[in-house]
């Protein structure tokens, strides 16, 4: 891997060392998400995991938008 | 619409500031879709590592089915892509410029505030690229991260890695090898560093980017590309 970038590499890279913040895979709406779990049900979405295209453009599929699962 | 639906809905829209920072525009009435898709690239570009939550990221993964999507649906006529980032991973930043420059939908970018290192070849990318008068963009050698040996091979590896950039950017824009690699390595303009910093119309003059413009240019330019005429590069 390598950055391209005018930002200094410290500063993209700090925090690197702390531990990621786990996630689980759940379909949503017959869409598999990646999402990090919250309180009440919701979750924030990191990453959609599908092969139909269309599912990237829906608004609330985004990463960093919240869904709710029950 | 009921007191409770008309709450849900305000809970909703605030969600999306709070989350996104962005603001959910309403359709206008009549209207399903917009002709004209928009696609931000914002902070870095993410690409092989996921970056530290500090760091505000266009995660590539996502960006390219996006465009598979928007090249495939008939209703979307054009595509504005919005840049305004500081670089990031090399490999992501040239595959959503590949993507860019071999879709068939018109596509305009419009650089605003900066489109930096690896942002250069993808403000490049798009059929008809426009820069606002005060957005900068920075040309500045690939600088070496991760693992270094001090061999000849890793800079003959680096060397690779920036022909590539070099050799996309003189490819899909008016400027010349010889012209971006003096840009490149030019010493005396950037703090304790090598490269050029282009303002505005400079880019222009340099021949990176087509015109200099905003949002109205923009649309226009993709309107004119979307009805066939004055087809540029």
């Amino acid at each position: 891997m390598m950055l391209f970038t005018v930002i200094p590499l410290d500063d993209v890279l700090e925090g690197m060392e702390e531990a990621p913040v786990p996630t689980v895979v759940m379909s949503i709406g017959g869409v598999t998400l990646e999402l990090e779990p919250g309180e009440n049900f919701q979750a924030k979405v990191v990453r959609v995991i599908s092969t139909d295209p269309s599912h990237y453009l829906n608004s609330s599929y985004q990463p960093g938008s919240i869904v709710h699962w029950t | 619409m009921s007191e409770y639906e008309e709450r849900h809905d305000e809970e909703l829209s605030l969600e999306t500031i709070k989350e996104l920072g962005q603001m959910e525009v309403p359709a206008s009435a009549g209207e399903e879709s917009q002709p004209f898709h928009c696609l931000t690239i914002i902070g870095q570009i993410e690409g092989h590592m996921v970056l530290p939550p500090r760091n505000k990221t266009t995660k590539y993964e996502h960006v390219i089915p996006q465009l598979v999507a928007i090249e495939q649906n008939p209703k979307i006529e054009g595509l504005l892509v919005v840049l305004n980032t500081v670089g990031g991973d090399i490999e992501a930043g040239l595959a959503i410029a590949e993507m860019l420059k071999t879709m068939n939908t018109p596509t305009v970018s419009l650089v605003l505030g900066g489109g930096h290192s690896i942002g250069a070849p993808i403000a490049v990318a798009a059929d008809y690229s426009i820069i606002s008068a005060t957005a900068t963009m920075t040309i500045h050698p690939i600088r070496l991260s991760g693992l270094v040996i001090g061999v000849p091979q890793t800079y003959e590896y680096l060397d690779k890695m920036q022909e590539r950039v070099i050799r996309f950017i003189v490819k899909h824009s008016r400027v010349g090898t010889e012209a971006l690699r003096d840009m490149m390595f030019r010493t005396g303009e950037l703090v304790r560093d090598v490269g050029t910093v282009l303002v505005g119309d400079e880019a222009v003059k340099v021949g990176l980017m087509d015109e200099v413009g905003g949002v109205a240019t923009a649309l226009s330019r993709l309107s004119q590309l979307v009805s066939g005429e004055g087809k540029v590069q």
